[in-house]
């Protein structure tokens, strides 16, 4: 079986149509995709209207309401009076109250939003101002001796900003192009190893060597499994690369603030396993259902005939995943391929839902017996080995059929 | 004489949706010998692919049975697998690999020793005159050269019985003369060579005994000599036809 596979894979590494085909796709949609992802991001931050940003407030003491001089100095921040600051994400909230005669302040914002951050200076400077005049005049109003007071009180707390949106969003599209890019190469190779070998009848050649059937047709889909891994492999490196070449500088570009997105959130050891093993499980489902749907085909031409359907459904299955309000559940863990697709944008997300994986995988699991059992019989059929798959087999269903009525 | 080929009532049916059952092959019975070469003639759907595959353990027959080298190939097709070599009426190259390779992976998938494999390549490199082309992809050469690395291929195990679909058909006189004395050569070496083919001329120049196949049926089995004197013809053309004709009087008379 090794030898075969080694066969196999030597014929089809070497065709350069198929490792061009593999190589371009990802070249061509993944820049298209981020440029997408960026053009998202900025309108859902609302950057590219203008470079000014709310501040919503709230001064709980009257007191200190001579603050909103101040706050309307600071140029390009907005203040925003309203009752609820706190329930303002898209700008920084301010809510002041009084603590020990002084302001205290509370400040929500988004540490990873650089926009935040820059005003967050200007915003900090005024609010220090303001309280050390607020503690001369305490102090010369009691006489207090300076040591016995903090000099500085904001409490800041960071709302749910950029890192984790974009981690949300780097969860689906990394295990979907990973998968998309998977599913591509997956069908072409077999196409070529299940339709290709019945057209060129060297499969009749391999037929005749002292092995298994079995084992002739299982390594078909070895070779495919192992293709597509290495396609795999190959999307991925250039995914990095695109992610570090055109990605950061699309970034730059915007001055979105992305530049010190901790990667290390998406791009961890953890992350890169667990992904590796889905990507090998979805390798070898995809590889199960083309190069049986291939198999039947005994023309590259039918081949692909056979496949396409496959593959727009499985294509489009993972898309399911972009969709951020679906939640996990028993339907797609029953569905193959996407469900692993699914465990695997749960799991960069952070979001270990046992449960689920745990479906998944007893999912997966009747699904590869299901196949073997019912649907891998017919591959060693030699009518469909021989490719006269058309006329008999639809005869020797019937007949099987028949048999189970009788019985 | 050693019997490496048996074969007994062997049939063969197709289901096709215009003609509806096809005999293919229709109780067919012949044997072969140790260093001899048995041609099955045939016009075309005559059934020589699907005896021979049958033969490859490529198909299972309806009924009837089969032994080669002492094996059956219903019971034991792995050993019946490793006594032949076995060559489709397409040349079968994988088209990215170069005859160099193919031969060798051939011969690993077969389990030749495996440290015998590069002399043995070699050799048969050397003796099918395929240095030139050896390390060229298989998709970049001619006709010719394609069959010639088939077969080469097909025998690099060193099998005792040989299976060939048409080896010569399509190929000019040069190649096709080649390729007749290998199996000449394959012959003296004493295997058991049984071939297909629909061209007569060759069929009587290189075959010691000849079974005539037509829809399905074996006609007769013999040596050119014996069918002449059956026949009392002398062109295997001639032969061919009294045979055929004889046989659709039999079967007239039948009814
Ligand atoms: N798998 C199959 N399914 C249906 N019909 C088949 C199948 N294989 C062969 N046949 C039919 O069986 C008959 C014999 O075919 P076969 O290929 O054995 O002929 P052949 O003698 O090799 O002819 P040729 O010289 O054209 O190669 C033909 O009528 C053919 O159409
Ligand atoms: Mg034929």
């Amino acid at each position: 079986m090794k030898i075969l596979i080694s066969l196999y894979l030597k014929d089809l590494l070497r065709n350069k149509m198929l490792g061009i085909m593999v190589i371009l796709v990802p070249i061509i949609f993944y820049p298209l995709i981020y440029w997408g992802i960026t053009q998202f991001l900025m309108v859902k931050s609302g950057f590219e209207e203008s470079r000014k940003v709310n501040l919503y407030y709230r001064i709980v003491d009257p007191g200190f309401s001579d603050l909103k001089d101040s706050i309307a100095a600071i140029r390009s921040l907005v203040p925003v009076e309203t009752a609820e600051p706190e329930t303002e994400k898209n700008g920084i909230s301010l809510i002041v109250t009084r603590l020990n005669e002084l302001p205290r302040y509370e400040v929500l914002l988004d540490s990873s939003n650089a926009v935040h951050k820059s005003f967050y200076g200007g915003l900090e400077e005024k609010l220090t101002a303001y309280y050390q005049t607020e503690l001369e005049k305490l102090m010369t109003d009691k006489n207090y001796q300076k040591e016995y007071f903090r000099v500085y009180n904001i409490e800041s707390v960071n709302i749910e900003g950029q890192n984790e949106i974009i981690t949300k969003i780097l969860s689906f599209i990394i295990p979907l192009m990973a998968v998309i890019s998977i599913i591509s190469s997956v069908a072409a190779a077999s196409v070529e190893l299940g339709s290709g070998h019945s057209e060129d009848k060297t499969t009749e050649t391999t037929l005749t060597i002292p092995a298994d059937r079995k084992d002739v047709i299982l390594s078909k889909f070895f070779t495919v499994v192992i293709y597509g891994m290495l396609a795999g492999l190959v999307n991925f490196i250039l995914l990095v690369t695109m992610i570090i070449v055109i990605f950061k500088n699309m970034i730059g570009q915007v001055e979105a603030g992305l530049a010190d997105f901790d990667w290390g959130l998406i791009i961890n050891f953890k992350n890169l396993s667990i992904s590796f093993v889905s990507l090998v499980l979805i390798a070898f489902f995809v590889s199960l259902i083309f190069v049986t749907a291939a198999g039947f085909a005994s023309k590259r031409k039918d081949g692909n005939i056979m496949v396409s359907p496959f593959t727009a459904i499985i294509t489009y299955l993972p898309l399911v995943i972009v969709i951020p309000a679906i939640e996990p559940n028993i339907l797609i863990a029953m569905t193959p391929v996407l469900n692993i697709a699914f465990a695997l944008k749960l799991i960069i997300s952070n979001d270990l839902n046992i449960a689920f994986i745990a479906e998944a995988v007893a999912f997966s699991f009747i699904w590869v017996i299901v196949m073997y059992r019912f649907l891998f019989p017919f591959l060693l059929e030699e009518e469909v080995l021989l490719g006269y798959s058309n006329t008999s087999l639809i005869r020797k269903i019937k007949i099987k059929m028949g048999k189970w009525k009788k019985k | 004489m050693e019997e490496k080929i048996i074969i007994k009532n062997l049939c063969k049916e197709f289901y096709d949706p215009q003609r509806g059952i096809v005999k293919a092959v229709d109780n067919v019975s012949f044997s072969a010998y140790k260093g001899e070469v048995f041609g099955l003639l045939g016009p075309n759907g005559a059934g020589k692919t699907t005896t021979l595959r049958m033969m490859a353990t490529l198909m299972k027959p309806n009924s009837g049975s089969i032994q080669i080298a002492g094996y059956d190939t219903e019971n034991d097709p792995r050993n019946v697998r490793r006594s032949i070599g076995y060559m489709s009426s397409s040349t079968a190259l994988y088209p990215r690999l170069s005859p160099r390779e193919i031969i060798t992976y051939f011969a690993e998938l077969n389990d030749y020793p495996k440290n015998e494999i590069p002399m043995r390549v070699e050799k048969i490199i050397r003796y099918f005159g395929i240095g030139d082309y050896a390390d060229t992809y298989s998709e970049k050469l001619s006709t010719g050269m394609k069959q010639i690395t088939s077969i080469a291929r097909t025998i690099v195990h060193d099998p005792p019985v040989l299976i060939l679909d048409e080896p010569s058909s399509g190929l000019d006189v040069i190649v096709a003369q080649k390729i007749h004395n290998y199996i000449n050569d394959l012959k003296n070496e004493g295997k058991t060579i049984i071939f297909s083919s629909h061209n007569m001329g060759e069929v009587e120049k290189i075959c010691d005994r000849i079974g005539i196949i037509n829809n399905g049926k074996l006609l007769t089995v013999g040596t050119i000599n014996e069918l002449r004197t059956i026949s009392s013809k002398y062109y295997l053309e001639e032969i061919f036809i009294y045979f055929v004709n004889e046989f659709e009087k039999r079967v007239e008379n039948a009814y």
